[in-house]
């Protein structure tokens, strides 16, 4: 048993009695951790307003080795999540990065870039309507960090580098990009493959890449259209099933 | 090992299963049905019978009532021009309870919760379009909870009302009265001088 201190995003809450709440964090010390938060329905709860969805705080829990829940003791409150105005997409945008979040990391497992990135990523959805750029980001973001991402900028299986080439026309939903060459030795365990086009796969390895080029790269509405159809692809694959939030993220 | 019978466990088991009631307390209430005589403990079961019998959502509000509609719905001198949208029927009482809002209400049995699988085809808010659209609403004032999905529940209906002519208002957030301003945190502060009045 041991009291933790760390920044944290909230990612999920449930009810756990009528006075208390099991709220899930992702925080930037601690990676994943679901504590058990005692009177945080309350009116006068010693946490503040700190416990909202989304909301950047400051928690100090008590970790149980045991395996039994986390007891959170204090909570301060950061940054509440405010969505562009009128905009649900943004909502909408928050909650998929909350449940990616929460799905493709495992408790008591830190990764401290995919929490001091998030954080500006949301940032990005209360400041401009333009969600679909920070989704993809983040979906990239997220598989790089679990170790998950396809190769984009080099042939998945020979590595060589795809840059200044044309690229594949076939990307492989798992593995990523493989060059003509090695096409014929492309297996089941490469995932499904999909035709992309060249102005898409560029997409896909600037917005993968460690810089900040992705804010402005120009994206036509034909080109967003089917990186996302791959996108939707690629996370459904890597986690077993469509995410909740892929029914709602639309025009 | 299991002191009681199949039958007291189960007992205990529902009453656990109650908001607030541990183990302990569930064998405590068992004990008292156990000693009290078979009259008392039946009431309690055709008390519960009866309430889920006859308590439904009320046809014009989907608040609880017994009767078609509810006595909120069918008094005559409430301003039925002016609907207040409420997530759950606790909220609708704790606002009936302050005696301020003299319209009526809309109970949208819960709030737009994706991540739970909570959607907005689960809620009322179907019979709430049909009663705005029916005509004679001059405003509707959004009271779900000031938290990010109530607030997104709220958003979600405004935004299927652009186009109709109805105003749409929502409840001041900011500083509690009775607190002081030292203690509250940047964002209600924020709240209260977005929200302020004149005197
Ligand atoms: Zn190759
Ligand atoms: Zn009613």
């Amino acid at each position: 048993m041991s009291t933790e201190k760390t920044p944290a995003l909230v990612i999920r809450q449930a009810d756990f009695s009528n006075t208390s709440r099991v709220v899930t964090f992702m925080t930037r010390e601690f990676g994943k951790v679901a504590c058990v938060a005692k009177g945080a329905k309350r009116l006068k709860s010693p946490f503040d307003a700190a416990l909202d969805l989304l909301t950047h705080c400051g928690i100090v829990f008590i970790h149980k080795t045991s395996g039994a829940l986390d007891i959170l003791t204090e909570a301060s409150f950061v940054h509440r999540f405010k969505p562009y105005a009128g905009e649900l997409n943004c909502l909408y945008a928050g909650y998929y990065i909350a449940e990616l979040l929460d799905s493709l990391t495992e408790p008591h497992d830190p990764h401290y870039r995919l929490f001091d990135e998030s954080v500006p990523l949301l940032t990005r959805l209360e400041e401009t309507p333009n969600w679909r750029r920070v989704v993809l980001r983040f979906e990239l973001l997220i598989l790089e960090e679990t170790g998950q991402l396809p190769s984009f900028d080099a042939c998945a299986l020979c590595g060589r580098l795809l840059e200044d080439s044309p690229p594949a026309a076939t990307v492989f939903i798992r593995s990523g990009f493989i060059c003509p060459t090695c096409l014929p030795d492309a297996t089941a365990e490469d995932g499904v493959s999909r035709p992309v086009s060249a102005g898409t796969a560029h997409i896909l390895r600037v917005f993968s890449e460690d810089s900040n080029t992705w804010q402005d790269l120009p994206v036509t509405s034909a080109q967003a259209k089917e990186v996302r159809a791959l996108m939707n692809l690629l996370i459904a694959q890597t986690l077993g099933k469509r995410p909740r939030m892929h029914g709602y993220l639309r025009d | 090992m299991n002191p009681y019978g199949p039958s007291v466990t189960r007992l205990i088991d529902e009453f656990e299963a109650l908001p607030g009631i541990g183990r302990k307390s569930a064998e405590r209430l068992a004990n008292y049905i156990l000693t009290s005589s078979r009259n008392e403990a039946l009431g309690l079961a055709e008390a519960i019978r009866a309430v889920k019998d006859a308590v439904r959502a009320c046809g014009e509000c989907h608040n609880l009532t017994e009767k078609p509609v509810c006595d909120i719905c069918s008094d005559e001198r409430r301003d039925h021009q002016v609907i207040c949208v409420v997530e759950q029927p606790k909220d609708m009482n704790a606002l009936e309870a302050s005696g301020a809002f003299p319209g009526v209400y809309h109970v949208l049995q819960g709030r737009i919760a994706p991540l739970e699988g909570i959607g907005p085809e689960q809620l009322t808010i179907e019979a709430l379009l049909r009663r705005i659209r029916q005509g004679g609403v001059r405003e509707l004032v959004m009271a779900t909870n000031p938290t990010l999905e109530g607030d997104g529940t709220a958003l979600y209906i405004s935004n299927l009302l652009a186009n109709d002519p109805v105003r749409i208002t929502r409840l001041a957030r900011g500083i509690a009265s009775g607190s002081v301003l030292e203690f509250a945190n940047k964002e209600m502060l924020a709240d209260a001088l977005k929200g302020r009045q004149s005197f």
